[in-house]
């Protein structure tokens, strides 16, 4: 699914450790999400809005809209 | 099998852990068995009680496999579920092809037990080609 997180990550100057720990997932998942290899459950990605505050369409692109 | 608890998280560590004390407790075992430790019981009771403290700590570790796949994050236990399903298919259709191989055409007789470093090595083959969760 294609996101915004690596922007957004790299505009708070975060590792991706960092923001693993930031959302209680390893590194290797946020690569995953990073690099499209991985859809966020429903939770997660509710998780990375919030975290950034920002609604998740705006992280996470609507591959049905 | 140590590989899949490389990530640097708590699950990933408690797997390492729990991999390497019950695979310590199954070398243990097997290496009194070699040198004969076992060699006086013939009572059936106790061959079977032998049997299982052999097999005690491969369950053991089936059971630290499942527990990393449940206290992963999300990503981590979909690409270990997804390796451990294909593995698993792996090691039963070449086990269900080798006994057939047994039963038809003469083939060699292979203990059952080989069934779990069959799938740890079918996990091996298989695991490198699974990078998305998808």
């Amino acid at each position: 699914m294609k996101n915004q997180l690596k922007v957004l990550r790299a505009g708070k100057g975060w590792t991706q450790e960092q923001l693993g720990d930031a959302l209680g997932v390893s590194r290797q998942a946020v690569n995953a999400l990073e690099t499209e290899k991985h859809d966020p459950s429903l939770d997660l990605a509710f998780r990375i809005a919030a975290l950034f505050e920002k609604p998740v369409e705006d992280i996470f692109e609507n591959p049905h809209s | 099998m140590l590989s899949i608890g490389k990530q640097n998280t708590s699950a990933g560590r408690k797997y390492v852990v729990r991999t390497v004390a019950f695979m310590s407790g199954y070398v243990a075992v097997n290496v009194a068995a070699i040198f004969g430790a076992f060699d006086d019981i013939e009572e059936t009771p106790a061959a079977w009680a032998l049997a299982l403290t052999v097999s005690a700590p491969v369950i053991g570790q089936i059971w630290a496999t499942l527990s990393l796949m449940r206290d992963s994050d999300e990503f981590v236990r979909a690409v270990t579920a997804k390796a451990f399903i294909l593995a698993s298919g792996l090691a039963m259709a070449i086990a269900t092809m080798w006994g057939f191989g047994e039963s038809y055409a003469d083939a060699p007789h292979i203990p059952a037990w080989i069934i779990y470093p069959l799938f740890w090595g079918c996990f091996g083959a298989v695991a490198p080609f699974i990078r998305s969760s998808r």
